[in-house]
């Protein structure tokens, strides 16, 4: 059945490998993903470990409904302590990989020491090889997975692997698997490139027994009709998800010229309809009938006549947005380097803004650029950077350590100038207009970032009542809730309900654009406690998954502390309260974030979780998610 | 009139969802190499090829059957294999020129599509309506044979790419 | 119980709310529905303009501000605000 996947424990100092069934009961507790992949996370890794020394751990993972039928189920997650940021490492891909490295028997593997030389794993059908990575070390992204499938004659391999950022340690190194599918954030490529373990491929045609074939079909297609007929599905699956680059910049939340402006104007040739006309068509991952990701071939320059996916809204506010450029080459190109080098593009696209912000500021001087015009809208460099970064050349050397890094090594003001938590470089959005984005963004177990709890159907000014439909299941709320996302009140909650249900998802290894994320009317708990009966035959409520989400974002928030981490790092940076905003719609002018009302909610938020003042768990709220007795190692 | 299944490649985003309901449907199991229907993909082109069975009308399967297993059922519109006849040679496997038939190593049997019955659940599922389950009719209508000799050259290096794994 | 299928769920009952050929202003935030086909279109009730992006049809979004009246507008309306708020 669906559950009988093995957890593999794969030691690349000595090449010992041991496999081991996964207990029910770790199961419920879990379920799959990212949930267990924390569980083992705080298990497996002891306190103060170097991220990038032999004793930090990889972990990679299938969520539990990964390659069943419940829509998007495609989703692999990988974890360890983060190289970039010291806490919470967690990446999450779409693409192929995670359902054939469930056919192929496992469900998650926990990567231990560090080989000598360059390796690569080789899972097939319940086997596991280590095997010499020398022929595709130093290797693109696209070329790795090209030169592997050869070697080990199967084009139907798929592959996880590192770029050269990943290699070269690049603190924000992705892992990336298929054109573009990139397991972004908190720098796990580095975490692999340390191990001296290039890519792992995977094959397998073992069965994976549905429980109740029939309705896990008839279901799903009740489930995915749902999907695909929001407004905004169908809007993301023609022109993907550049799509909310129109309503945010109108407004005027887009982070511009690093975090001088709020609003890239005249930005009429990288919008989405613009990248619509070199788009070839769109793409799915496994199982998907949304489609969001766009084929496109780079129409002119340098690189014309380049194949590559994407670009996404994060790539148009990293390349664009925060660096000031307007032009569409400069996306198409960024987007394709960033994915063959392998390195997270919102940091790569944030760290040369703030650079350029240092450079106008006479901070950065032509000496440390050697030569290098690093001023706003100068697309040439920004392209130029990509290569820096991920080649670790001259200034690239030092902003491929990350902004705290980088900032201490630059020294004079320039922490004050960058947009930061936890070391993590936020995404292009600007929050100064949307205080529950803030919270959101302030609060995320792995860092400044929009995947953990945004609340983005707060934009869309929804009816009270709607917004009480969506809040009150499967727990009941009934506290405030406003329609204007310019309030303080009621946004704690739902910044808790969404980091809830992203967990969640993350958990089963659905995609989170098949959820309440960009589409009020996404399916959420309700609706998983069906699919997971048919496709699993595990019994749980809704109540119950929502449990097993809280339970595993309680143990991020125990490896945080664990890890030194205080209230003082769930803030911004004082630029979000003291410099207002210029741009957009007059609601959203001379907006900044009010200190006291800011503080208030990050005390609501940590009371809506069961944690004190200081936002550390209560020996209650552990109690009552039975993970009052961790590290338990059960696995 | 009996139907056929239409395939229009470049409708397709190559999710393999038909694949994984396929299998789901015969089998009870996600597991795409138990499916019926193959996407065989160029990832780094961005071109994703549907290959499943078609129904020919002189199937060379049928004829290179050495105990004639295989046989054509005019009112579903579909070449049909006796398992109870069917002797597992694969001879049918190696001849057919579009991966139609192929091998499930877990059941020991050939397998190819038997159009589920009359609801196909790759057509069902299939949003962007790469696959559609239309009239044979339609098919050969003129838009059809224009679509049909573009595939045709796909079809050809698919077919390459098969033979050479 | 996980089986159960009977009743709507939240999601279910959501999407019988949808509308279509419409959508939000993104400054005043009221339901417009431009004329097919429309490139640009200028909101009914605060005057801002959009540039207009057609999914199908009958479904309308918005591209972006047409810049130069949109930037206008909201200088105004934020001077007026400055010079009321004193
Ligand atoms: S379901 Fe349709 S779009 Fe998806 S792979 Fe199959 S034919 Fe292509
Ligand atoms: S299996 Fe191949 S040869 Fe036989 S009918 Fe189908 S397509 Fe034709
Ligand atoms: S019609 Fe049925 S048997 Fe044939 S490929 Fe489609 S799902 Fe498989
Ligand atoms: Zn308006």
């Amino acid at each position: 059945m669906a559950l009988n996947r093995k957890i593999a424990y794969i030691n690349l100092t000595t090449g010992e490998i041991e496999t081991k069934p996964i207990p029910i009961s770790m199961r419920k507790k879990f379920l799959g993903g990212r949930g267990l992949d924390m569980y083992l996370m705080y298990n497996h890794v002891k306190p103060g470990v170097d991220p990038l020394g032999p004793d930090n751990v990889a972990f990679v993972s299938a969520g539990i409904l990964v390659s069943t039928l419940a829509s998007a189920t495609a989703r692999t997650h990988i974890g360890g302590k983060s190289p970039l940021t010291g806490y919470v490492g967690s990446a999450n891909m779409g693409g192929f990989f995670a359902p054939e490295m469930r056919w192929a028997g496992f469900d998650h593997l926990v990567i231990k020491g560090k080989a000598e030389k360059p390796v690569y794993l080789w899972i097939h059908n319940g086997e596991i090889e280590i095997r010499d990575a020398k022929n595709i070390w130093g290797k693109t992204v696209h070329e790795t997975q090209q030169i592997v499938r050869e070697e080990l004659g199967d084009r139907e391999i798929k592959i996880l692997t590192i770029g050269p950022a990943g290699e070269k340690l690049v603190r924000f190194a992705n892992v990336m698997t298929g054109v573009k599918d990139a397991g972004g954030r908190s720098g796990m490529g580095a975490l692999l490139g340390s191990k001296n373990l290039k890519c792992i491929a995977c094959r397998g045609t073992m069965d994976i027994k549905i429980a109740h074939p029939q309705e896990a079909l008839d279901y799903n297609k009740t489930f995915i009709t749902q999907i695909t007929s929001a407004k905004v599905s169908q809007t993301q699956g023609k022109i993907g998800t550049p799509f909310i680059w129109g309503s945010t910049n109108s407004w005027g939340g887009i982070r511009t010229n690093n975090f001088q402006y709020n609003q890239l104007e005249y930005s009429d040739d990288i919008e989405a309809e613009s990248l619509d006309e070199v788009n070839i068509g769109m793409a799915g991952c496994f199982g998907c009938q949304v489609h969001c990701r766009a084929r496109y071939i780079i129409p002119d320059g340098p690189y014309k006549g380049v194949y590559d996916e994407g670009p996404e809204y994060t790539a148009q506010g990293a390349f664009c947005g925060e660096p000031g450029c307007t032009k569409r080459n400069t996306l198409l190109v960024c987007n394709h380097l960033a994915n063959i080098y392998g390195m997270d593009l919102l940091e790569v696209g944030s760290l040369t803004a703030w650079a350029m912000e240092l450079y106008e500021k006479g901070i950065l001087t032509d000496k440390d650029t050697d030569g290098l015009e690093l001023r706003f809208g100068n697309d040439e460099a920004m392209i130029e950077m990509c290569h820096r970064i991920a080649r670790r050349e001259g200034l690239g050397d030092i902003l491929a350590e990350g902004g705290l890094r980088a900032a201490k090594k630059i020294g004079k003001d320039s922490i004050k100038y960058l947009i930061h938590v936890k070391g993590m470089s936020n995404l292009h959005s600007d929050e100064r207009g949307t205080p529950s984005l803030a919270l959101g963004i302030a609060t995320g177990s792995r860092g400044s970032d929009h995947l953990r709890s945004r609340p983005a159907v707060d934009l869309y000014h929804l009816p009270e009542p709607v917004l009480r439909k969506i809040y009150s299941t499967p727990v009941a709320y009934d506290g405030p809730l406003t329609s204007d996302y310019k309030d303080y009140e009621g946004k704690p909650w739902q910044v808790f309900w969404h980091e809830t249900c992203y967990e969640a998802v993350d958990c089963l290894g659905i995609c989170k654009y098949h959820t309440t994320f960009l589409a009020a009317t996404g399916p959420n708990f309700e609706e998983w406690s069906r699919v997971l009966y048919y496709n699993t035959g595990l019994e749980m409520s809704p109540v119950d998954i929502w449990t097993v989400a809280e339970r595993a974002y309680n143990m991020e928030r125990l490896f945080n502390l664990r890890e030194g981490l205080t209230r003082k790092d769930d803030w911004l940076n004082d630029r979000y309260f003291d410099e207002p905003t210029t741009r957009g719609i007059p609601a959203v002018q001379g907006r900044t974030i009010d200190r006291e009302k800011f503080a208030k909610m990050i005390g609501e938020y940590y009371e809506h979780h069961g944690w004190d003042e200081n936002g550390v768990p209560t020996p209650e709220t552990l109690k009552r998610l039975g993970i009052d007795k961790e590290p338990s190692h059960v696995l | 009139m009996a139907k056929v299944l239409m395939i229009d490649y470049e409708k397709c985003t190559g999710c393999r969802l038909c694949e994984l309901v396929c299998s789901v449907k015969h089998e009870g199991v996600s597991n795409p190499a138990r499916s019926r229907i193959k996407i065989v993909k160029w990832e780094w082109e961005g071109r994703y090829v549907p290959m499943s069975c078609q129904q020919c009308e002189s199937a060379p399967c049928m004829s290179v059957c050495p105990v004639k297993a295989i046989s054509r059922n005019e009112e579903m519109g579909r070449v049909e294999i006796d398992y109870d006849v069917c002797i597992g040679c694969r001879m049918c496997i190696a001849i057919c020129p579009f991966g139609g038939m192929s091998f499930d190593t877990l059941a020991s049997k050939v397998i190819k599509c038997d159009f589920c019955d009359g609801d196909p659940q790759c057509v069902r599922f299939c949003e962007p309506e790469a696959i559609q389950y239309v009239d044979a009719a339609e098919v050969s209508s003129v838009k059809q044979v224009a679509a049909a000799e573009k595939f045709t050259g796909i079809m050809q290096k698919v077919a390459a790419a098969i033979a050479a794994v | 119980m996980a089986k159960e299928t009977t009743g709507a769920t939240t999601m279910e009952s959501l999407a019988r709310g949808r509308t279509t050929g419409k959508f939000r202003c993104v400054n005043c935030f009221v339901r417009i529905s431009p004329p097919p086909g429309a490139k640009t279109y200028k909101c009914p009730h605060c005057g801002f303009e959009w540039r207009v992006f057609w999914i199908s049809p009958t479904f309308p979004r918005i591209r972006g501000p047409v810049w130069d009246v949109n930037r206008r507008l909201a200088a105004e309306e934020v001077s007026k605000q400055r010079k009321g708020g004193k």
